[in-house]
């Protein structure tokens, strides 16, 4: 189990044309998972969730707050031994070409971390082909295949199978997929999704999911949780159905009513929300981050500012002063 | 359908096939692609990385670069004849001046040493505008109408500029000559959702105001599914299904549209649903030559399949080419036989 409290980060910009820059990238972020679990992370870009799987995966310093691993506060331990703990955490590049050496068959790319990982262990030379070939069935890739083959040779779909087989040679307990399917033909993602759900049920990996495509975080697994992020802060956060289905905050609802409707085969939700163009989004820090693009904002939003909670008996916890349900989803089209 | 506008030309691709040079000799990207734009509609042309999308669109302005030829076809613009027989100084002038374009990855395309407004300035001499400060006011125009401050983003720098701004400076760049024909490449790529939703909408909105004719090519079925009044869907080079968009998706015809629906992720329903199509999708070097390109990962393959070019049936309203659809259309006279033919267009 992993978990997160109070997270601050704000990354430093010299040298830009404005001069020093100081960029909140994330306000203060509770999270956590169980093993075996799945989070999905939804915003827009630069909201903070690469940061954030950066950090879970102890990859980028945080400011302030805590990070505990089955209990243990990272900050107790040594470099070292933080080091161990983090090593558990693998993360899934989103591009898997730039992932993968393109000079290395995928029999040399799985070598090396087996080979570390059997003098780690104690293992003998043998087991390292077994597992190569152990990890690639895992994964479903036919070793007979791929194992001779260069990256340019598979497809993308492949190629992201083969990503994910080297983040499991050091036997993780949580991988991180930072848009792991969006550069993937879509006649493909379907089942890196199934893999990811798979691993899961089969090994008890714990998944983080960062994707800009909601619709994907339900196949990783219907028990996962959605937290919605929106300029550093988590501003709503409960079981993926519900948060898909029933939203309450109204950038959950923005976000979902900008996906594109697959007329003839759904009819759009009818109250879907348009933000209104912030004219600059980064004016004020006070009161409700989002008032300054939500069509629903009261002079309440501007000078209070709203926490996570389940104000108005919501299943999900939101931080909005004026949590209510709207249908912005699409629904499958009654079929003539 | 929108009403068609006088000032939109219609667009008529005939048989086209585009081939590249490779190690292998030279393979078909595009292959016997037969397509009408017709006047004031948005086209959607949706395909996986690979089957030939941005081929296609570079040839609407015969645009395709060494090692890549135009083999044979047409692409017939109301107005203008056959842009495949243009050439030199009659072509240059053809771009941008009646057919607009965003080519793919266009907002890492702009000169990040010049302004946007100096770029601007550089079309307008390129192509011989005498009112240049008309010219930057229409630019400044069009840019107010898609949301931003015109005036600032003509005086910046690509990189003060934001992935959706720098889109809309492509889309401004394209119809700012005056284009009625459009051309986007992936206009939304690499953009969150809600930017991609504004975009989008622009796009309509721009499309209608203007009578344009206007073709958008895209690897995300939801895109067209948002804008396009007719939808093309192609596969390893060749169009597989055509129709009105909500028909197509609707009731998909080819088993290819179909697995393509089959596969995507949804925000409702039963998850269980979704399937993955089996296989992967075919490369250049992996294009069957003969017979279906989409039957090593099509379920309801027949023998014919195999080896028979699937016939190009016309259903009311809709183009299907499918072996199962046999018998119950009109089938095309022009069915194309693939790489013996046309070798007069060098
Ligand atoms: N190394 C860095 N130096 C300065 N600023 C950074 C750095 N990394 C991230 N940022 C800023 O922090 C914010 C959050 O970035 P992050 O990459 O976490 O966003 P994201 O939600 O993953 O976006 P995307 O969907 O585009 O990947 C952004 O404003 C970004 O510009
Ligand atoms: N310059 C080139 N030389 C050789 N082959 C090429 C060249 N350009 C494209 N191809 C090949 O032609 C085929 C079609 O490419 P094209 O770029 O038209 O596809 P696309 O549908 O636009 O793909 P994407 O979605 O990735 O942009 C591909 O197999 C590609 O590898
Ligand atoms: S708190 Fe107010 S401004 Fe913020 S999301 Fe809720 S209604 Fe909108
Ligand atoms: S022609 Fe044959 S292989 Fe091709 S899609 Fe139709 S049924 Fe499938
Ligand atoms: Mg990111
Ligand atoms: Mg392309």
């Amino acid at each position: 189990m992993i978990t997160g409290k109070g997270i601050t980060k704000t990354f430093r910009q010299r040298g830009s044309m404005l001069g020093a820059r100081e960029v909140p990238a994330l306000r203060g972020v509770d999270f956590s998972m169980e093993k075996g679990g799945a989070v999905s992370f939804i915003g827009e870009s630069g909201c903070g969730k690469t940061t954030l799987g950066r950090i879970l995966a102890g990859l980028e310093s945080y400011d302030s707050g805590e990070i505990a691993i089955d209990g243990v506060p990272m900050s107790s331990l040594s470099h070292r031994q933080r080091q161990s703990h983090f090593r558990r955490i693998q993360l899934i590049h989103q591009d898997p070409y730039s992932a993968l050496n393109p000079a290395r068959t995928i029999h040399q790319t799985l070598d090396a971390p087996l080979t570390l990982r059997a003098k780690q262990t104690g293992r003998s030379r043998s087991w390292i082909d077994e597992r190569a070939e152990e990890l690639l069935g895992l994964v479903g890739l036919d070793p007979g295949y791929v194992l001779s083959r260069y990256p340019h040779q598979l497809s993308g779909g492949m190629r992201q199978r083969v990503v994910i087989a080297r983040a499991l040679t050091v036997d993780p307990d949580m991988l991180v997929a930072d848009e792991a399917t969006s550069m993937i033909d879509v006649s493909l993602r379907l089942g890196i999704l199934a893999l990811l759900k798979d691993l899961r049920d089969r090994l008890g990996v714990s998944v983080l999911f960062i994707t800009h495509d909601v619709a994907t975080a339900r196949y990783i697994g219907l028990d996962g949780e959605l937290y919605v992020i929106y300029r550093g802060q988590v501003v709503e956060r409960g079981p993926v159905e519900t948060v898909i289905a029933d939203p309450v905050h109204p950038y959950t609802q923005s976000l979902l009513s900008a996906i594109p409707v697959l007329h003839g085969l759904e009819v759009p939700g009818a109250e879907r929300v348009t933000p209104t163009e912030a004219i600059d989004p980064n004016r004020k820090d006070t009161g409700c981050l989002f008032a300054p693009r939500c069509p629903f904002r009261t002079d309440r939003c501007e000078a209070e500012t709203p926490v996570l909670g389940h104000d108005g008996g919501t299943v999900q916890e939101h931080a909005c002063f004026h949590p209510r349900r709207r249908s912005v989803v699409a629904t499958p089209a009654v079929q003539a | 359908m929108p009403v068609t506008d006088k000032r939109a030309p219609g667009v008529r691709i005939s048989d086209l096939s585009v081939v590249y040079r490779t190690g292998a000799g030279e393979l078909p990207a595009v292959r016997g692609v037969d397509l009408e734009l017709v006047p004031g509609t948005i086209t959607g042309v949706v395909g996986e990385s690979g089957s030939g999308k941005s081929t296609l669109a570079l040839s609407m302005l015969n645009a395709v670069q060494p090692p890549g030829r135009i083999r044979s076809g047409s692409v017939d613009i109301d107005g203008l004849g056959d842009v495949v027989t243009l050439g030199g100084e009659d072509l240059r002038k053809t771009r941008g001046r009646h057919v607009g374009y965003v080519f793919q990855a266009a907002q890492n395309s702009l000169n990040p040493l010049k302004t946007i407004g100096k770029q601007l300035l550089d079309l307008g001499r390129s192509h011989e505008v005498d009112d240049l400060p008309g010219l930057v006011k229409e630019a400044r125009s069009l840019l107010d109408r898609m949301g931003l401050d015109g005036a600032r983003v003509l005086d910046s720098y690509q990189h003060e500029l934001s992935g959706g701004m720098r889109q809309r400076v492509g889309i401004m760049l394209a119809l700012v000559l005056n284009a009625h024909v459009v051309v986007l490449d992936e206009p939304t790529t690499a953009l969150d959702m809600i930017t991609q939703a504004t975009i989008l909408r622009i796009i309509r909105e721009v499309h209608e105001e203007r009578g344009l004719t206007t073709l958008v090519i895209t690897h995300d079925l939801g895109v067209v599914a948002e804008i396009a009044d007719r939808l093309a869907v192609m596969y390893g080079g060749r169009l597989v299904e055509q129709g009105p968009t909500r028909e197509v998706l609707g009731a998909p015809r080819h088993p290819y549209t179909r697995g393509l629906l089959q596969a995507i992720p949804r925000l409702v329903g039963d998850i269980d649903e979704a399937r993955a199509l089996p296989g992967r999708p075919p490369t250049l070097g992996t294009i069957p030559p003969d017979g279906c390109v989409f039957r090593e990962r099509c379920d309801v393959r027949m023998d014919v399949c195999e080896t028979g070019e699937p016939p190009v049936l016309t259903i009311g309203p809709r183009i299907v080419a499918c072996h199962t659809a046999a018998g119950e259309g009109e089938q095309k006279e022009t069915v194309t036989t693939g790489p013996t033919r046309g070798e007069e267009q060098a």
